[in-house]
């Protein structure tokens, strides 16, 4: 416009106009996208901050997801305990192959250990525990009672075969007292009453 | 919401060049020697007006990808609510403490 007004001075018809109207229309175009500009921006501010959460929810999922390993890893870590226990309890009932007789403390905490222990009112020289220790089997299937006295305490069957066992004479007393014998693994006597 | 629509106005009027190259033009009329400094106005104003688009945030993209990822932004802020969420009324167990 410049050159047109100061090199020509008889400018075309219609060209001022022309480079005028482009000047507006550019002008225009130039707003209109400075807008535009704006508007982005107030959407860029909303991302910024949509991000910001998004970082939070990530923080929030990460620490969910390090406390749901940690959770899995004990209840892994119980789940075992709890087979290898099953498997020791199922063992103990079967038994162990390699073992096929109950150990001393096996013996001690069954119900004929406990029933050892019940006091004995001076039937045994001393426990029958001690019977157990000598590891003499014969002494382990005999039970002791109270009112068995030292005499009989070899040639007692096992009590459900009644009561009848502290009247009977002597006489009976011996010939279970053999069947004891024969039964016992061991050459010397079965008794470990006599002291 | 009118005072907002104003102040939209008046930014847009700011950064119209027409009213400097106005004033270039009757200067130019009046054979004025003011005309080199209009033209150097005129020239700061479009320096200016560079330096701001270059300060602008956001506008590294066009405002139709601009509107995709702002969309997909909102849709994993809504993905990673709802997960947490479920996370969240999973049923609750105490955690034995380690004897």
């Amino acid at each position: 416009m410049l050159s047109l007004s100061r090199s020509q001075k008889l400018p075309q018809p219609g060209e001022d106009v022309q480079v005028l109207e482009l000047l507006v229309q550019r002008d225009r175009e130039f707003q209109e996208l400075m807008e535009v500009a704006q508007q982005q921006g107030s959407v860029h501010q909303e991302m910024q901050l949509l991000e910001k959460e998004v970082e939070k929810r990530d923080s929030d999922i990460q620490q969910l997801q390090k406390q749901l390993k940690e959770a899995e890893h004990i209840l892994a870590t119980a789940v075992y305990q709890a087979k290898e226990k099953l498997k020791s309890i199922d063992k103990a009932r079967k038994g162990d192959p390699r073992r096929p007789y109950p150990t001393d403390l096996e013996m001690r905490s069954g119900m004929l250990g406990h029933m050892a222990n019940m006091p004995t009112n001076g039937v045994n020289g001393h426990l029958p525990g001690d019977a157990l220790a000598a590891g003499r089997l014969p002494d382990v299937l005999t039970p002791h009672y109270p009112w068995q006295s030292s005499d009989v305490s070899v040639g007692m069957l096992p009590p459900h075969h009644g009561n009848d066992f502290g009247l009977e004479p002597p006489g009976h007393n011996k010939e279970n007292e053999d069947d004891v014998e024969a039964m016992s693994t061991d050459s010397s006597s079965s008794s470990s009453d006599s002291d | 919401m009118a005072v907002a629509q104003q102040t939209q106005e008046k930014e847009s009027e700011d950064c119209s060049l027409l009213p400097l190259v106005h004033d270039i033009i009757k200067c130019m009329d009046k054979d004025s020697p003011d005309v080199h400094q209009e033209l150097a106005k005129l020239k700061a104003k479009i320096q200016e007006a560079r330096e701001q688009i270059s300060n602008m945030p956001g506008v590294d993209c066009s405002p139709v990808e601009q509107q995709q990822q702002l969309a997909t932004l909102r849709e994993q802020v809504r993905t990673k609510n709802q997960l947490l969420q479920k996370y969240k009324s999973l049923c609750m167990f105490d955690v034995p403490k380690a004897s």
